[in-house]
């Protein structure tokens, strides 16, 4: 079992984003995680990447409990796991060779992490993770004149770069246009197929989940909502998932009865 | 009413500044009558005509050479100082630290660079040793605060990253802290230095070394030509370190 999830409730505030969650995702397991925004998407990412500790319940990843190993084994862990970001938070100065290179500082010791930050060791390495995302060019220009888009691809180029054995991502393709995003994804998951890495993503385009991923998990006011085979999803089921009743229905416009004086 | 408040207060003004002519015996009438400003526009035209010998300009240029080395120095140990103690002061080693942290560097920057220098003359000696001690301890306190104001703006998001992909606190800072906070730090730096050149001209009055402590000699011995050279070279001096700090600054600050 790659990520066991426990009743694991975790609170941001006054906020319950997930309230007793269970969930478990086997080894080399792709799955997408659905559900509309609010819904606690992100923090079940950020929880089982171990960014946030849970405020209830357990959390098992790889056969170990991050939150109650020491500091230096958590680091040893987290170098096992891989977070790609919605929006990847790189310094906007930093050339894209050293962001991706830096996705190995957990396998690395500091000192060789160090020295790369000076003078990028493995270019071979980064230009071949970014050539699969087509950003080959951009290999030494810096973060900061990259789109959203772009910053997503190099994000996942780190992640990719980093080799781990669990890949969390969270909205990794919600910048990108729909043949990119396609291709990334697809990119993923091959990626996963080939290494036996456990894929779990978050995904706003439930097309794009029910393309690529053979699982999918809908999330819904921090709970489980449903979970099973992309096949068995049903057109009922996703409008319960997404159903809003705070949303009122469009209300005709009346014409309004003021006049507007203009002031210029 | 008001008015007669008002009036008041400009009758209160003009007394006391009546009573501070009296009081420091100021007079006015020495000073324009019976040739005094014959005799100021002498001294002063004495400055017209600098010392341009060989050997003056050899002594004013090694003089020049000092000043630029104590600023150069002083300014590079006091990053080195000040960002070492920005870190504690920024709050990453928790709070006993800072609190200490944020003391020393208030202590350091309460007292100006003069003091200093009069009181590392009398640690270090005559000299620019004292010179450079003296700048390098004062702007230590001010980088550091600096240092660690802009610290504690950058954004948390990058080095969280890495701390979430395995990597130590070193390399989190260095890949995702440092990007963000260098240029910031550079451009203190160099405000810093030009700052720190003009003061470094004065801090020889107090026997700290360099172009001040030749001005001061050569001012007590009335040598006003010698003084006129080693204030253009005061005045040389500033305008090239802020010509270079420019550039440093076009290249690097702003890319």
């Amino acid at each position: 079992m790659s990520i066991r999830v426990q009743g694991a409730s975790v609170r941001h505030g006054q906020v319950q984003a997930l309230s007793a969650l269970d969930l478990q995702i086997g080894q080399g397991e792709r799955v997408a995680i659905i559900g509309p925004s609010g819904a606690g998407k992100s923090s079940l990412l950020h929880l089982m990447a171990t960014a946030v500790p849970p405020s209830g319940g357990r959390l098992e990843l790889l056969g170990e409990q991050p939150w109650v190993l020491s500091a230096r084994a958590r680091q040893r862990l987290r170098a096992r796991v891989g977070l790609v970001h919605q929006a990847p938070p790189l310094p906007p100065r930093q050339r894209v060779v050293t962001a991706v290179l830096a996705g190995r500082l957990g396998q690395w010791g500091t000192l060789r992490g160090l020295l790369n930050l000076i003078h990028p060791g493995d270019i071979p390495g980064a230009r071949a993770a970014l050539a699969e995302l087509g950003m080959a060019d951009k290999l030494f220009a810096q973060c900061g004149q990259l789109s959203g888009g772009q910053l997503q691809r190099v994000g996942i180029a780190r992640a990719l770069y980093q080799r781990p054995e669990v890949l969390l991502t969270d909205e990794p393709v919600s910048a990108m246009d729909p043949v990119l995003a396609d291709h990334s994804l697809a990119l993923l998951n091959r990626h996963a197929q080939a290494h036996g890495v456990t894929l779990v993503a978050s995904l706003h385009a439930v097309e794009l989940a029910l393309a690529h991923f053979p699982r999918i998990v809908g999330i819904r006011a921090g709970q489980v909502a449903f979970d099973c085979p992309a096949a068995a999803v049903s057109e009922a089921m996703l409008d319960a998932l997404y159903a809003n009743e705070q949303l009122a229905p469009p209300v005709a416009s009346t014409a309004s009865p003021q006049v507007q004086i203009p002031r210029c | 009413m008001n008015r007669v408040i008002n009036g008041l207060v400009i009758a209160a003004i003009l007394a006391a500044v009546l009573a501070s002519f009296a009081y420091l015996e100021l007079d006015l009438a020495a000073v324009v009558g019976s040739g005094g400003p014959a005799q100021m526009g002498e001294y002063a035209a004495r400055f017209l005509h600098p010392d341009l010998s060989v050997a003056h300009l050899r002594a004013v240029g090694q003089g020049a050479l000092e000043t630029l080395a104590m600023s150069g120095i002083g300014t590079i140990l006091a990053m080195l100082l000040g960002l070492l103690l920005a870190l504690p002061a920024a709050g990453r080693f928790g709070l006993p630290l800072q609190g200490a942290a944020r003391l020393l560097l208030n202590a350091l920057r309460a007292i100006p660079e003069l003091v200093w220098a009069a009181l590392t003359v009398l640690a270090a000696g005559l000299g620019p040793n004292a010179g450079t001690l003296a700048l390098a301890l004062h702007t230590a306190g001010v980088l550091g605060r600096l240092f660690a104001e802009a610290l504690e703006n950058a954004p948390p998001e990058p080095a969280a990253a890495i701390r979430l992909q395995g990597g130590s606190q070193v390399a989190a800072f260095c890949f995702g802290t440092l990007p963000n906070l260098w240029p910031q730090l550079l451009a203190y730096s160099l405000y810093r230095w030009e700052n720190n050149i003009r003061m470094a001209s004065v801090l020889g009055f107090v026997g700290a070394g360099g172009l001040g402590q030749m001005l001061y000699a050569t001012l007590s011995l009335f040598q006003e030509a010698q003084a006129s050279t080693v204030i253009i070279a005061m005045l040389v001096l500033v305008l090239l370190v802020d010509a270079l700090s420019d550039v440093l600054r076009q290249r690097f600050v702003r890319a």
